[in-house]
């Protein structure tokens, strides 16, 4: 049995990690909860988002906190034009699962014919920097990640709850056919969640080059988790995304210090299949 | 007139469910169309509601062609539909499904008024208005169903099966309702199998079968006739 010192050190590292979880889950969950589309894409995306944080800090030395000011509304385009292709295409649940499945590979090919396959690390002053709080070390980047997802996670959900348009949104997921006969333009909301969706992707890009290694494979490491944190959290929950991801990230952490880290992969779909079965009333 | 259809054919896919159909509604009527199940009224009504497209005729809602109009502009003009089974957004809460019907920004600003008046009518809701929508009995949803509908502060309301599956003594209580739903202002354009209880209310009545129109009149005259005494009242 490891100490409670490493088991306390697993805790903060496994909830911030579950910050990425979170991060990744929330536009995913917000598309997929609200829209009925399964972006698999979502993934793809956010490492197009991080190759080019890692490309304009490289090549062009901007400092990420200046390059997301752009990506980020260009991804917001991006998930416009995406979703141009649904709605032409009238695209369903599980023909966006399909749909988005080719975009990613596309993408994918697309990222590794520019930036090839070799492994990329976008190396910072900042990139290991930790503050020591009482016998553990918190990583700043992380925590600033876990703060961003935060303010999202907490402002989407304000927002859904709070706002005409969230609501209207809220409810065409529902019944789209009588919040369109209250005056729901359902078509242009959907668009506007795409395009937020994709801007998320943006944020958690940026975060993924400054933390992780790229590769284009990296798009389907995390598909599996964040699957299980989108529905742990419940569809359409932004806070619930958050949280499920900090309570996988923990999760898995734990895990791999009381046991191995060959055990990592197993947690996040046993604690899924775990709420599944038991089934709590959180929502 | 309000509301004029004109040789309206409605349907889905190859066959139109409702053939030819022409009627009026005035303002500060109430007007019901009776018929049996399967008949095609509540083709009718989403039709009238802009759930769905008109495949021939035409349709006038103040003077305005509304065939041309998009579904979710329908609204805008003044039409607000209480839909058959309900059809509330069940995992919202009371308050939240009303406010719906207040989402266009006219309605909207009278959100404050509005809320006052529906709680005014039905009592129970104040007190259940944090609740999701999904857990009230049948008959208090058929209120937010209502409820709902006022909150767009329409011209004409079109009510779909409002008495189906409630419960005799609130059936009646839901009848009381939109006749005061007349009185206050806004035309009515009334769907129901409950023959009896529909004319009752009716300013006039059309009868349809089979997806089209085969009487018409003021629901004295209609009680009169040995078809509807028939095929309606068993007697």
């Amino acid at each position: 049995m490891p100490s409670a010192t490493l088991l306390g050190q697993a805790l903060i590292s496994g909830v911030l990690a579950g910050g990425m979880y979170g991060l990744l889950a929330l536009g995913l969950s917000l598309s997929w909860g609200l829209l009925r589309l399964v972006n698999l894409s979502h993934f793809a995306l956010a490492f197009l988002a991080a190759y080019l944080t890692y490309e304009m800090g490289t090549t062009y030395h901007i400092d990420p906190w200046w390059s997301v000011l752009v990506i980020v509304p260009a991804m917001f385009v991006i998930g416009l034009l995406q979703h141009w292709v649904f709605d032409r295409f009238k695209v369903n649940e599980l023909a966006s699962l399909l749909i988005t499945f080719s975009f990613a590979v596309i993408l994918e090919v697309a990222i590794q014919l520019y930036w090839t396959a070799d492994y990329r690390r976008f190396e910072t002053h900042y990139s290991t920097l930790s503050i020591k709080v009482g016998a553990f070390y918190i990583p700043v980047l992380e925590l600033i990640l876990c703060l961003v997802a935060g303010v999202l996670a907490w402002g989407t959900w304000l927002w859904l709850r709070k706002t005409y348009v969230g609501k209207a949104l809220r409810a065409s997921a529902e019944d789209a056919e009588i919040a369109a006969a209250y005056g729901v333009d359902h078509k242009k909301l959907a668009y506007l969640l795409s395009g937020l969706g994709a801007a998320y992707a943006g944020v958690a890009g940026t975060f993924i080059a400054l933390i992780a290694t790229l590769a284009p494979a990296q798009i389907w490491a995390w598909l599996g988790v964040v699957f299980a944190v989108v529905i742990i959290g419940r569809l359409g929950n932004p806070l619930g995304a958050l949280f499920a991801g900090m309570l996988i990230g923990a999760s898995e952490s734990i895990a791999m210090a009381v046991l191995s880290p060959a055990w990592a992969p197993v947690v996040s779909f046993s604690v899924l299949i775990v709420l599944l079965l038991w089934d709590p009333d959180w929502s | 007139m309000l509301l004029e259809a004109r040789h309206l054919h409605i349907g889905y896919g190859d066959a139109p469910a409702v053939w030819d159909v022409s009627f009026d509604v005035d303002a500060g009527e109430i007007v019901s169309i009776i018929g049996p199940n399967g008949a095609g009224k509540t083709t009718l009504i989403n039709a009238i509601a802009g759930l769905l497209r008109c495949r021939q005729g035409e349709l006038r809602f103040d003077g305005a062609d509304m065939t041309r109009v998009r579904a979710h502009d329908y609204c805008r003009h003044g039409i607000a539909l209480v839909p058959e089974g309900r059809r509330l957004f069940t995992k919202m809460t009371v308050e939240e499904n009303l406010e719906l019907g207040c989402y266009l920004s006219a309605a909207r600003s009278l959100r404050a008024a509005s809320l006052d008046r529906v709680y005014g009518l039905f009592p129970i809701l104040r007190d259940k208005r944090q609740q999701p929508a999904g857990e009230l009995s049948g008959g208090q949803q058929q209120m937010v169903a209502i409820g709902r509908a006022l909150m767009a502060r329409p011209r004409i309301v079109l009510f779909d099966e409002p008495s189906l599956g409630l419960a005799p003594t609130i059936v009646d209580d839901m009848f009381d309702i939109i006749v005061r739903v007349r009185d206050d202002g806004a035309a009515v354009l009334l769907v129901e199998q409950n023959v009896l209880k529909a004319l009752s209310i009716a300013d006039r009545a059309y009868v349809l079968e089979q997806g089209r129109i085969v009487t018409t009149g003021q629901p004295d005259e209609l009680l009169k006739q040995p078809h509807i005494r028939e095929a309606y009242l068993g007697v």
